[in-house]
């Protein structure tokens, strides 16, 4: 999040944190009426899976740069094998030296861009988090008999985040128990 | 070959893109929920279909089930976080070929493509 976004946020009523440090009196803005905390949480947490997302993409651009460079040098390097100075068994083998090492950071940044697998699968969690929120929310509108319900499930909610890992694979071979299993039974 | 990624997610869309490229599929059209892959689906030439389950407006399952009415025999690879067992029984009777849990390794993504299309 960078500072245009929280003060964007802060100018929004999120004083919770400046307050707390600097202002005991109970803020103006709590005494408006029909105030949503819920609805407020699940704004600000959109916020942060959103700006999540976009720092995840500014970090998946320096990684395509990276592979692009890498894919530069080695057809550098391809070009100075041809060269008729470059076939002295020394020379050949630092050239093989630096290809073998580029390839070593084109596939380490391969892995980190699988790694960034970790921002869908943390977003869905938030959300899996949010819909207990709004369930929580609601209860409690419906046991006071005040207050507005909030606007209910969103479509892209998961109900089984709670079983999904960070290891890639994880769920690899329960899933694959499962499709052999759904296939023979359809088989028979 | 034309591959279709539908999800709603931008970084895991570059991530499966990266991935495909990586195996030599690099023919690739996006759409970001059920909807809007449906509307690519329709512009024609695409041969599979990578989708998300968990997406706004048309879920991924949704989305299966339209495409399978309209075309039964494009495979369809769900790649999601739904890890539950009932989860992915349901997607398969929704006409998914295969599936894959997220996170997932690139061998697995590519041992899974090249299953339906073998």
């Amino acid at each position: 999040m960078d500072q245009s976004e929280i003060d964007a946020l802060l100018a929004g009523g999120s004083k919770s944190v400046s307050q707390s440090v600097a202002d005991p009196i109970p803020p103006a803005e709590s005494q408006e009426p029909h105030r949503d905390p819920s609805g407020h949480v699940i704004a600000e947490l959109d916020t942060v899976t959103a700006v999540t997302e976009r720092e995840s993409n500014k970090v998946m651009d320096q990684l395509d740069q990276i592979c692009r460079l890498v894919t530069r040098q080695q057809e550098l390097i391809t070009g100075m094998m041809a060269h008729a100075g470059s076939q002295d068994p020394g020379v050949q083998q630092a050239i093989h030296e630096v290809a073998s090492a580029g390839k070593e950071i084109q596939d380490k940044v391969f892995e980190a861009m699988d790694l960034m697998q970790f921002q869908d699968i943390t977003r869905q969690k938030l959300e899996r988090i949010l819909n207990h929120l709004r369930q929580i929310h609601d209860y409690i509108v419906d046991l006071l008999g005040t207050g507005t319900k909030s606007e209910g499930k969103r479509a892209s909610i998961s109900n089984t985040i709670a079983q999904t890992g960070t290891t890639p694979d994880e769920n690899k071979a329960h899933a694959d128990a499962v499709i052999e299993a759904f296939k023979s039974k359809n088989k028979g | 070959m034309k591959i279709l990624i539908v999800d709603d997610s931008s970084t895991m869309r570059r991530i499966i893109i990266n991935t495909l490229s990586r195996i030599g599929y690099t023919d690739v059209v996006e759409g970001e929920n059920g909807k809007s892959g449906l509307e690519r689906l329709g512009q024609g030439g695409v041969e599979m279909i990578i989708t998300d389950w968990n997406m706004p407006e048309m879920d991924g399952l949704e989305f299966v089930k339209v495409v399978r009415g309209q075309n039964p025999g494009i495979p369809i690879l769900m790649v999601t976080t739904n890890a539950a067992k009932e989860d992915i029984v349901e997607a398969l009777q929704a006409g998914v070929n295969n599936y894959v849990v997220k996170p997932f390794t690139p061998d697995t993504l590519k041992e899974k493509i090249e299953s339906l299309l073998g």
